[in-house]
């Protein structure tokens, strides 16, 4: 890889908040977002490049599965729920 | 998370409520002559209704524009009240210390995960 561990730490994180937020279910999206910016927050200060890269793995995998899911909540969306309001996307 | 859906709401209410102003105000100002004169409902409607727009607007948006129902206009003014607004919503940031020359991880203790979100914030609230 080309760029560094940390701009790709940041450029994971960035897409993973992108991509949950196209959650079309309220639950998925908030546990999701919540989910992701505690698990990198408590990374944080890990140095070991060993561990990193097991963490960065883990990250990309979820990503895909994120996008999976996305696709598949789109397909098969329900009503939405009260407490998400006008503009909710 | 929440402070995101409600940047999302006010923004949308500031949209709508934009546009609906001059129409609440022409509404209410037609309902007053109509009773009291008995002229036809068309003319006076319309006549009555340009002029409280035309007022409206100008006493809403200082510039004598013609809105046609675009957003409002972009001066350095309307987006640093916007950024510092966007800033003050998120929740790890100080409102009392922050002003427009706080560094974000000097001044204001956030780190670049937290510099992530705050772009990702700016560009939900300046673009689509």
């Amino acid at each position: 890889m080309a760029s560094s561990s940390r701009t790709q730490v940041i450029a994971l994180y960035r897409m993973l908040i992108k991509e949950s937020s196209k959650f079309p279910s309220y639950n998925f999206r908030t546990y999701a977002i919540r989910r992701i910016k505690d698990g990198f927050r408590e990374n944080k200060h890990v140095d070991n490049p060993k561990s990193m890269d097991e963490l960065l793995t883990r990250a990309r995998e979820s990503l895909a599965l994120i996008k999976r899911q996305v696709s598949v909540g789109q397909m098969y969306s329900s009503q939405r729920t009260i407490v998400e309001g006008f503009g909710a996307r | 998370m929440a402070s995101r859906v409600l940047a999302q709401c006010v923004r949308t209410l500031a949209r709508s409520s934009a546009r609906l102003s001059g129409g609440n105000l022409a509404v209410r100002a037609v309902a007053a002559p109509v009773s009291a004169s008995h002229r036809s409902f068309s003319v006076i409607s319309n006549a009555e209704r340009r002029r409280v727009l035309e007022q409206s607007r100008v006493s809403v948006v200082s510039v004598w524009c013609r809105q046609y129902g675009d957003l409002p206009p972009l001066t350095l003014e309307t987006i640093r009240d916007r950024v510092m607004y966007v800033l003050k919503l998120y929740d790890k940031v100080n409102p009392e210390k922050l002003q427009t020359t706080s560094h974000f991880m000097k001044d204001l203790g956030l780190d670049s995960l937290d510099q992530v979100e705050i772009i990702m914030a700016m560009e939900d609230e300046f673009g689509e």
